[in-house]
Protein backbone atom coordinates (compact mmCIF):
# COMPACT_ATOMS: atom_id res chain seq x y z
CA UNK A 1 0.00 0.00 0.00
CA UNK A 2 2.77 2.41 1.03
CA UNK A 3 4.77 1.66 -2.12
CA UNK A 4 1.67 2.27 -4.26
CA UNK A 5 1.21 5.69 -2.64
CA UNK A 6 4.86 6.52 -3.40
CA UNK A 7 4.38 5.28 -6.97
CA UNK A 8 1.39 7.59 -7.46
CA UNK A 9 3.44 10.50 -6.11
CA UNK A 10 6.34 9.57 -8.41
CA UNK A 11 4.10 9.44 -11.48
CA UNK A 12 2.58 12.80 -10.49
CA UNK A 13 6.04 14.31 -9.94
CA UNK A 14 7.30 12.85 -13.25
CA UNK A 15 4.38 14.36 -15.16
CA UNK A 16 4.93 17.67 -13.33
CA UNK A 17 8.57 17.50 -14.42
CA UNK A 18 7.44 16.77 -17.98
CA UNK A 19 5.18 19.82 -17.82
CA UNK A 20 8.09 22.01 -16.63
CA UNK A 21 10.23 20.43 -19.35
CA UNK A 22 7.73 21.56 -21.98
CA UNK A 23 7.33 24.92 -20.28
CA UNK A 24 11.10 25.39 -20.00
CA UNK A 25 12.69 23.64 -22.97
CA UNK A 26 10.18 23.91 -25.73
CA UNK A 27 10.38 27.67 -25.56
CA UNK A 28 13.76 27.16 -27.20
CA UNK A 29 12.12 25.30 -30.03
CA UNK A 30 9.85 28.19 -31.01
CA UNK A 31 12.15 31.08 -30.05
CA UNK A 32 13.91 31.36 -33.39
CA UNK A 33 10.66 31.23 -35.40
CA UNK A 34 9.13 33.94 -33.23
CA UNK A 35 12.17 36.22 -33.14
CA UNK A 36 12.60 36.23 -36.93
CA UNK A 37 8.87 36.86 -37.44
CA UNK A 38 8.38 33.54 -39.24
CA UNK A 39 5.40 32.70 -37.03
CA UNK A 40 3.11 34.50 -34.62
CA UNK A 41 3.88 33.50 -31.02
CA UNK A 42 0.55 31.84 -30.22
CA UNK A 43 0.51 29.94 -33.53
CA UNK A 44 4.13 28.79 -33.14
CA UNK A 45 3.51 27.58 -29.60
CA UNK A 46 0.24 25.80 -30.49
CA UNK A 47 1.86 24.00 -33.43
CA UNK A 48 4.91 23.12 -31.32
CA UNK A 49 2.60 21.64 -28.66
CA UNK A 50 0.84 19.43 -31.19
CA UNK A 51 4.10 18.27 -32.77
CA UNK A 52 5.63 17.56 -29.36
CA UNK A 53 2.61 15.41 -28.59
CA UNK A 54 2.99 13.55 -31.89
CA UNK A 55 6.76 13.22 -31.51
CA UNK A 56 6.41 11.48 -28.18
CA UNK A 57 4.81 8.48 -29.90
CA UNK A 58 7.51 8.04 -32.54
CA UNK A 59 10.27 6.24 -30.66
CA UNK A 60 11.13 4.69 -27.28
CA UNK A 61 14.90 4.29 -27.66
CA UNK A 62 15.70 7.18 -25.33
CA UNK A 63 13.16 5.99 -22.73
CA UNK A 64 14.87 2.60 -22.71
CA UNK A 65 18.25 4.26 -22.13
CA UNK A 66 16.97 6.33 -19.19
CA UNK A 67 15.14 3.37 -17.64
CA UNK A 68 17.86 0.76 -18.00
CA UNK A 69 21.29 2.18 -18.85
CA UNK A 70 22.08 5.05 -16.44
CA UNK A 71 21.55 3.55 -12.99
CA UNK A 72 21.13 -0.06 -11.89
CA UNK A 73 17.34 -0.57 -12.00
CA UNK A 74 17.63 -3.55 -9.63
CA UNK A 75 18.51 -1.37 -6.62
CA UNK A 76 16.34 1.64 -7.47
CA UNK A 77 13.26 2.31 -5.34
CA UNK A 78 10.34 4.62 -6.14
CA UNK A 79 11.59 6.96 -3.38
CA UNK A 80 14.96 7.31 -5.15
CA UNK A 81 13.18 8.17 -8.40
CA UNK A 82 10.98 10.66 -6.52
CA UNK A 83 14.02 12.41 -4.97
CA UNK A 84 15.69 12.58 -8.38
CA UNK A 85 12.59 14.16 -9.89
CA UNK A 86 12.47 16.78 -7.15
CA UNK A 87 16.12 17.61 -7.91
CA UNK A 88 15.31 18.03 -11.59
CA UNK A 89 12.15 20.08 -11.05
CA UNK A 90 13.90 22.37 -8.53
CA UNK A 91 16.80 23.03 -10.91
CA UNK A 92 14.41 23.59 -13.83
CA UNK A 93 12.48 26.18 -11.83
CA UNK A 94 15.63 27.97 -10.64
CA UNK A 95 17.01 28.28 -14.18
CA UNK A 96 13.59 29.24 -15.53
CA UNK A 97 13.35 31.98 -12.87
CA UNK A 98 16.64 33.46 -14.06
CA UNK A 99 15.81 32.95 -17.75
CA UNK A 100 18.64 30.50 -18.41
CA UNK A 101 18.07 27.80 -21.04
CA UNK A 102 19.64 24.91 -19.12
CA UNK A 103 19.01 21.25 -19.85
CA UNK A 104 15.94 19.56 -18.35
CA UNK A 105 17.33 16.24 -19.55
CA UNK A 106 20.58 16.59 -17.68
CA UNK A 107 18.66 17.87 -14.66
CA UNK A 108 16.56 14.71 -14.70
CA UNK A 109 19.49 12.36 -15.15
CA UNK A 110 21.57 14.29 -12.60
CA UNK A 111 18.74 14.21 -10.08
CA UNK A 112 18.19 10.47 -10.41
CA UNK A 113 21.93 9.71 -10.29
CA UNK A 114 22.37 11.94 -7.23
CA UNK A 115 19.54 10.38 -5.27
CA UNK A 116 20.60 6.87 -6.29
CA UNK A 117 24.17 7.52 -5.13
CA UNK A 118 22.89 8.98 -1.84
CA UNK A 119 20.82 5.83 -1.31
CA UNK A 120 23.15 3.06 -2.47
CA UNK A 121 26.61 4.50 -3.20
CA UNK A 122 28.49 5.04 -6.45
CA UNK A 123 28.30 1.37 -7.48
CA UNK A 124 24.67 1.94 -8.53
CA UNK A 125 25.78 4.16 -11.42
CA UNK A 126 26.26 2.39 -14.77
CA UNK A 127 29.40 4.16 -15.96
CA UNK A 128 29.13 2.99 -19.58
CA UNK A 129 25.59 4.32 -19.85
CA UNK A 130 26.20 7.60 -18.03
CA UNK A 131 29.42 8.43 -19.87
CA UNK A 132 28.76 6.79 -23.23
CA UNK A 133 25.08 7.64 -23.62
CA UNK A 134 24.81 10.91 -21.71
CA UNK A 135 28.07 12.78 -21.04
CA UNK A 136 29.89 12.27 -24.36
CA UNK A 137 26.77 13.06 -26.47
CA UNK A 138 26.22 16.07 -24.17
CA UNK A 139 29.55 17.49 -25.32
CA UNK A 140 29.38 16.35 -28.95
CA UNK A 141 25.78 17.35 -29.75
CA UNK A 142 25.91 21.13 -29.20
CA UNK A 143 29.34 21.33 -30.87
CA UNK A 144 27.95 19.40 -33.82
CA UNK A 145 24.94 21.73 -34.04
CA UNK A 146 27.31 24.73 -33.76
CA UNK A 147 29.54 23.51 -36.61
CA UNK A 148 26.68 22.31 -38.82
CA UNK A 149 24.74 25.56 -38.41
CA UNK A 150 27.89 27.62 -38.99
CA UNK A 151 28.84 25.81 -42.20
CA UNK A 152 25.18 25.77 -43.34
CA UNK A 153 24.70 29.50 -43.00
CA UNK A 154 28.04 30.18 -44.75
CA UNK A 155 27.02 28.01 -47.70
CA UNK A 156 23.47 29.43 -47.72
CA UNK A 157 24.73 33.02 -47.97
CA UNK A 158 27.08 31.93 -50.76
CA UNK A 159 24.27 30.23 -52.71
CA UNK A 160 21.84 33.11 -52.22
CA UNK A 161 24.49 35.64 -53.28
CA UNK A 162 22.98 39.03 -54.05
CA UNK A 163 19.41 38.00 -54.67
CA UNK A 164 16.61 40.30 -53.55
CA UNK A 165 16.59 40.46 -49.74
CA UNK A 166 12.78 40.51 -49.61
CA UNK A 167 12.39 37.23 -51.50
CA UNK A 168 15.25 35.60 -49.60
CA UNK A 169 13.85 36.63 -46.23
CA UNK A 170 10.32 35.50 -47.10
CA UNK A 171 11.67 32.20 -48.43
CA UNK A 172 13.56 31.39 -45.27
CA UNK A 173 10.57 32.43 -43.15
CA UNK A 174 8.43 29.91 -45.03
CA UNK A 175 11.26 27.41 -44.55
CA UNK A 176 11.16 28.05 -40.83
CA UNK A 177 7.60 26.70 -40.73
CA UNK A 178 9.12 23.38 -41.82
CA UNK A 179 12.34 23.55 -39.79
CA UNK A 180 10.49 24.76 -36.69
CA UNK A 181 7.99 21.92 -37.06
CA UNK A 182 10.77 19.39 -37.40
CA UNK A 183 12.49 20.79 -34.33
CA UNK A 184 9.27 20.53 -32.29
CA UNK A 185 8.76 16.95 -33.48
CA UNK A 186 12.36 16.09 -32.64
CA UNK A 187 11.96 17.68 -29.22
CA UNK A 188 8.90 15.55 -28.50
CA UNK A 189 10.71 12.38 -29.52
CA UNK A 190 13.73 12.99 -27.31
CA UNK A 191 12.42 14.92 -24.31
CA UNK A 192 9.07 13.28 -23.62
CA UNK A 193 10.86 9.95 -23.63
CA UNK A 194 12.95 10.91 -20.63
CA UNK A 195 9.83 11.18 -18.50
CA UNK A 196 8.59 7.89 -19.92
CA UNK A 197 11.93 6.36 -18.95
CA UNK A 198 11.73 7.64 -15.39
CA UNK A 199 8.13 6.48 -14.88
CA UNK A 200 9.10 3.11 -16.35
CA UNK A 201 12.05 2.97 -13.94
CA UNK A 202 9.69 3.64 -11.02
CA UNK A 203 7.27 0.96 -12.25
CA UNK A 204 10.14 -1.54 -12.49
CA UNK A 205 11.35 -0.53 -9.01
CA UNK A 206 7.84 -1.04 -7.64
CA UNK A 207 7.58 -4.47 -9.22
CA UNK A 208 4.76 -3.36 -11.50
CA UNK A 209 6.90 -4.08 -14.58
CA UNK A 210 9.66 -6.59 -15.27
CA UNK A 211 13.30 -5.48 -15.63
CA UNK A 212 14.09 -4.17 -19.12
CA UNK A 213 10.44 -3.49 -19.94
CA UNK A 214 9.37 -0.85 -22.44
CA UNK A 215 7.04 1.96 -21.28
CA UNK A 216 3.33 1.00 -21.31
CA UNK A 217 1.05 2.98 -23.63
CA UNK A 218 -0.56 4.95 -20.77
CA UNK A 219 2.91 6.18 -19.79
CA UNK A 220 3.63 7.26 -23.37
CA UNK A 221 0.26 9.02 -23.74
CA UNK A 222 0.40 10.82 -20.40
CA UNK A 223 4.01 11.94 -20.97
CA UNK A 224 3.08 13.23 -24.42
CA UNK A 225 0.12 15.15 -23.00
CA UNK A 226 2.15 16.66 -20.14
CA UNK A 227 4.95 17.96 -22.36
CA UNK A 228 2.42 19.31 -24.88
CA UNK A 229 0.52 21.16 -22.14
CA UNK A 230 3.78 22.55 -20.75
CA UNK A 231 4.75 23.72 -24.20
CA UNK A 232 1.43 25.46 -24.69
CA UNK A 233 1.83 27.26 -21.37
CA UNK A 234 5.02 28.77 -22.78
CA UNK A 235 8.25 29.98 -21.28
CA UNK A 236 8.53 33.56 -22.42
CA UNK A 237 11.69 34.46 -20.53
CA UNK A 238 13.69 31.78 -22.28
CA UNK A 239 12.12 32.58 -25.65
CA UNK A 240 13.51 36.07 -25.17
CA UNK A 241 16.99 34.83 -24.20
CA UNK A 242 17.32 32.35 -27.06
CA UNK A 243 15.50 34.42 -29.65
CA UNK A 244 17.11 37.82 -29.18
CA UNK A 245 19.79 37.89 -26.52
CA UNK A 246 22.32 35.42 -27.94
CA UNK A 247 22.29 36.93 -31.45
CA UNK A 248 19.96 39.17 -33.38
CA UNK A 249 19.17 36.68 -36.09
CA UNK A 250 17.73 36.87 -39.59
CA UNK A 251 15.40 34.28 -41.12
CA UNK A 252 18.25 32.40 -42.81
CA UNK A 253 20.05 32.00 -39.50
CA UNK A 254 16.80 30.90 -37.85
CA UNK A 255 16.28 28.27 -40.55
CA UNK A 256 19.84 26.93 -40.40
CA UNK A 257 19.93 26.76 -36.59
CA UNK A 258 16.61 24.90 -36.53
CA UNK A 259 17.64 22.62 -39.41
CA UNK A 260 20.95 21.71 -37.81
CA UNK A 261 19.28 21.26 -34.42
CA UNK A 262 16.57 18.97 -35.84
CA UNK A 263 19.12 16.81 -37.65
CA UNK A 264 21.26 16.39 -34.52
CA UNK A 265 18.29 15.58 -32.25
CA UNK A 266 16.64 13.15 -34.67
CA UNK A 267 19.90 11.30 -35.32
CA UNK A 268 20.63 11.09 -31.59
CA UNK A 269 17.12 9.89 -30.79
CA UNK A 270 17.52 7.11 -33.35
CA UNK A 271 20.51 5.77 -31.41
CA UNK A 272 18.92 6.31 -27.98
CA UNK A 273 21.11 9.22 -26.82
CA UNK A 274 19.11 11.27 -24.27
CA UNK A 275 20.73 14.58 -25.16
CA UNK A 276 19.74 18.10 -24.28
CA UNK A 277 17.58 19.72 -26.92
CA UNK A 278 18.31 23.03 -25.22
CA UNK A 279 22.05 22.63 -25.71
CA UNK A 280 21.58 21.63 -29.32
CA UNK A 281 19.35 24.51 -30.37
CA UNK A 282 21.50 27.04 -28.53
CA UNK A 283 24.60 25.52 -30.14
CA UNK A 284 22.92 25.95 -33.52
CA UNK A 285 21.95 29.55 -32.77
CA UNK A 286 25.50 30.41 -31.68
CA UNK A 287 26.97 28.66 -34.75
CA UNK A 288 24.68 30.54 -37.12
CA UNK A 289 25.64 33.81 -35.45
CA UNK A 290 29.36 33.17 -35.17
CA UNK A 291 29.68 32.15 -38.83
CA UNK A 292 28.32 35.50 -39.95
CA UNK A 293 30.40 37.54 -37.55
CA UNK A 294 32.05 36.36 -34.33
CA UNK A 295 31.07 39.57 -32.58
CA UNK A 296 27.42 38.98 -33.57
CA UNK A 297 27.19 36.48 -30.72
CA UNK A 298 26.77 38.07 -27.31
CA UNK A 299 29.39 35.91 -25.72
CA UNK A 300 28.56 37.18 -22.24
CA UNK A 301 25.05 35.74 -22.56
CA UNK A 302 26.44 32.58 -24.18
CA UNK A 303 28.89 32.28 -21.27
CA UNK A 304 26.07 32.48 -18.71
CA UNK A 305 24.20 29.76 -20.57
CA UNK A 306 27.30 27.53 -20.69
CA UNK A 307 27.84 27.99 -16.94
CA UNK A 308 24.23 26.87 -16.36
CA UNK A 309 24.84 23.84 -18.60
CA UNK A 310 27.96 22.81 -16.70
CA UNK A 311 26.25 23.27 -13.34
CA UNK A 312 23.08 21.37 -14.26
CA UNK A 313 24.21 17.76 -13.69
CA UNK A 314 26.00 18.34 -10.37
CA UNK A 315 23.41 20.82 -9.06
CA UNK A 316 20.45 18.57 -9.82
CA UNK A 317 22.40 15.61 -8.42
CA UNK A 318 23.08 17.52 -5.19
CA UNK A 319 19.41 18.52 -4.82
CA UNK A 320 18.33 14.94 -5.60
CA UNK A 321 20.74 13.57 -2.99
CA UNK A 322 19.62 16.12 -0.39
CA UNK A 323 15.97 15.32 -1.12
CA UNK A 324 16.64 11.62 -0.66
CA UNK A 325 18.32 12.43 2.65
CA UNK A 326 15.27 14.37 3.83
CA UNK A 327 12.79 11.66 2.76
CA UNK A 328 14.86 8.97 4.49
CA UNK A 329 14.53 10.85 7.81
CA UNK A 330 10.88 9.80 7.75
CA UNK A 331 11.70 6.14 7.07
CA UNK A 332 11.09 4.11 3.93
CA UNK A 333 7.31 4.67 3.77
CA UNK A 334 5.23 7.28 2.00
CA UNK A 335 5.55 9.94 4.73
CA UNK A 336 8.86 11.33 3.44
CA UNK A 337 7.74 11.83 -0.18
CA UNK A 338 4.41 13.32 1.04
CA UNK A 339 6.20 15.81 3.32
CA UNK A 340 8.67 16.79 0.57
CA UNK A 341 5.85 17.15 -1.98
CA UNK A 342 3.87 19.44 0.32
CA UNK A 343 7.00 21.49 1.12
CA UNK A 344 7.93 21.72 -2.57
CA UNK A 345 4.43 22.85 -3.57
CA UNK A 346 4.47 25.47 -0.81
CA UNK A 347 7.90 26.69 -1.93
CA UNK A 348 6.86 26.91 -5.58
CA UNK A 349 3.67 28.76 -4.63
CA UNK A 350 5.64 31.24 -2.51
CA UNK A 351 8.13 31.84 -5.35
CA UNK A 352 5.31 32.57 -7.81
CA UNK A 353 3.60 34.95 -5.38
CA UNK A 354 6.90 36.72 -4.67
CA UNK A 355 7.62 37.07 -8.37
CA UNK A 356 4.13 38.37 -9.05
CA UNK A 357 4.53 40.98 -6.31
CA UNK A 358 8.04 42.12 -7.26
CA UNK A 359 7.96 41.70 -11.05
CA UNK A 360 10.36 39.72 -13.19
CA UNK A 361 14.10 39.99 -12.52
CA UNK A 362 16.48 40.81 -15.37
CA UNK A 363 17.14 37.32 -16.81
CA UNK A 364 20.80 37.54 -17.90
CA UNK A 365 23.34 40.26 -18.46
CA UNK A 366 24.07 40.86 -22.12
CA UNK A 367 27.34 42.09 -23.45
CA UNK B 1 38.45 -0.79 -15.35
CA UNK B 2 36.64 -0.10 -18.60
CA UNK B 3 38.54 1.55 -21.46
CA UNK B 4 37.25 4.63 -23.26
CA UNK B 5 36.47 2.55 -26.35
CA UNK B 6 34.36 0.15 -24.28
CA UNK B 7 32.39 2.96 -22.65
CA UNK B 8 31.74 5.11 -25.71
CA UNK B 9 29.56 3.65 -28.43
CA UNK B 10 31.92 4.93 -31.12
CA UNK B 11 30.08 3.50 -34.11
CA UNK B 12 26.69 4.92 -33.11
CA UNK B 13 28.23 8.25 -32.16
CA UNK B 14 30.06 8.54 -35.48
CA UNK B 15 26.91 7.61 -37.40
CA UNK B 16 25.00 10.27 -35.47
CA UNK B 17 27.64 12.89 -36.31
CA UNK B 18 27.75 11.98 -40.00
CA UNK B 19 23.97 11.75 -40.44
CA UNK B 20 23.28 14.95 -38.53
CA UNK B 21 26.00 16.89 -40.35
CA UNK B 22 25.00 15.72 -43.84
CA UNK B 23 21.27 16.24 -43.18
CA UNK B 24 21.66 19.59 -41.41
CA UNK B 25 24.03 21.11 -43.96
CA UNK B 26 22.49 19.37 -46.98
CA UNK B 27 18.92 20.44 -46.34
CA UNK B 28 19.94 24.05 -45.75
CA UNK B 29 22.01 24.21 -48.93
CA UNK B 30 19.30 22.60 -51.05
CA UNK B 31 16.66 24.91 -49.58
CA UNK B 32 18.94 27.86 -50.37
CA UNK B 33 19.10 26.64 -53.96
CA UNK B 34 15.28 26.63 -54.00
CA UNK B 35 15.16 30.24 -52.80
CA UNK B 36 17.83 31.19 -55.34
CA UNK B 37 15.68 29.57 -58.05
CA UNK B 38 12.59 31.50 -57.01
CA UNK B 39 14.50 34.80 -56.85
CA UNK B 40 16.05 34.20 -60.27
CA UNK B 41 12.64 33.20 -61.68
CA UNK B 42 11.17 36.54 -60.57
CA UNK B 43 14.09 38.53 -61.98
CA UNK B 44 14.26 36.65 -65.28
CA UNK B 45 10.49 36.88 -65.75
CA UNK B 46 10.68 40.65 -65.34
CA UNK B 47 13.56 40.74 -67.85
CA UNK B 48 11.28 38.88 -70.29
CA UNK B 49 13.52 35.79 -70.56
CA UNK B 50 10.95 32.98 -70.35
CA UNK B 51 13.27 30.02 -71.06
CA UNK B 52 15.79 30.98 -68.41
CA UNK B 53 12.95 31.82 -65.99
CA UNK B 54 11.42 28.39 -66.55
CA UNK B 55 14.77 26.73 -65.91
CA UNK B 56 15.16 28.67 -62.64
CA UNK B 57 11.62 27.68 -61.61
CA UNK B 58 12.40 24.03 -62.40
CA UNK B 59 15.55 24.16 -60.25
CA UNK B 60 13.53 25.70 -57.41
CA UNK B 61 10.83 23.03 -57.70
CA UNK B 62 13.37 20.19 -57.76
CA UNK B 63 15.20 21.61 -54.76
CA UNK B 64 11.95 21.92 -52.80
CA UNK B 65 11.04 18.32 -53.66
CA UNK B 66 14.48 17.21 -52.51
CA UNK B 67 14.04 19.02 -49.19
CA UNK B 68 10.63 17.41 -48.64
CA UNK B 69 12.06 13.99 -49.53
CA UNK B 70 14.94 14.48 -47.09
CA UNK B 71 12.51 15.35 -44.30
CA UNK B 72 10.31 12.32 -44.99
CA UNK B 73 13.32 9.97 -45.20
CA UNK B 74 14.66 11.42 -41.95
CA UNK B 75 11.43 10.74 -40.08
CA UNK B 76 11.14 7.23 -41.57
CA UNK B 77 14.72 6.36 -40.62
CA UNK B 78 14.15 7.59 -37.09
CA UNK B 79 10.94 5.63 -36.62
CA UNK B 80 12.35 2.44 -38.13
CA UNK B 81 14.21 1.41 -34.97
Amino acid sequence: MSSDVILVIVVGAALAFDFTNGFHDTANVVATSISTGAARPQVAIAVASLLNFAGAFISISVAATVANEVVDAAVITPTIVFAGLIGAIAWNLVTWYFGLPSSSSHALIGGVVGSAVAASGFQVVIAEGLVGKVLIPAIVAPLLAFVAAGISIGLAYRVIGKQRPGIVSRGFKYGQVLSGGMLALAHGTNDAQKTMGVITLALIANGSLGAGSDPPIWVIASSAAAIALGTYSGGWRIIKTTGTRIIKMDAAQGFTSQGAGSAVILASTHFGFPLSTTHVINGGVMGAGAAKRLSAVRWGVAGNIIVAWVLTLPAAAAIGAATYGVTSIFGSGAVGPVVVTVAALAGIGAAFVRRAQRGAPVPVQSG
Amino acid sequence: MLSFAEIVETKELLQTVVFAFVAGVGVTVIFSVAIWGVARFVDLSQEDRPVAATAAAAIAALALLAVMAAVVVGVIVMTSK
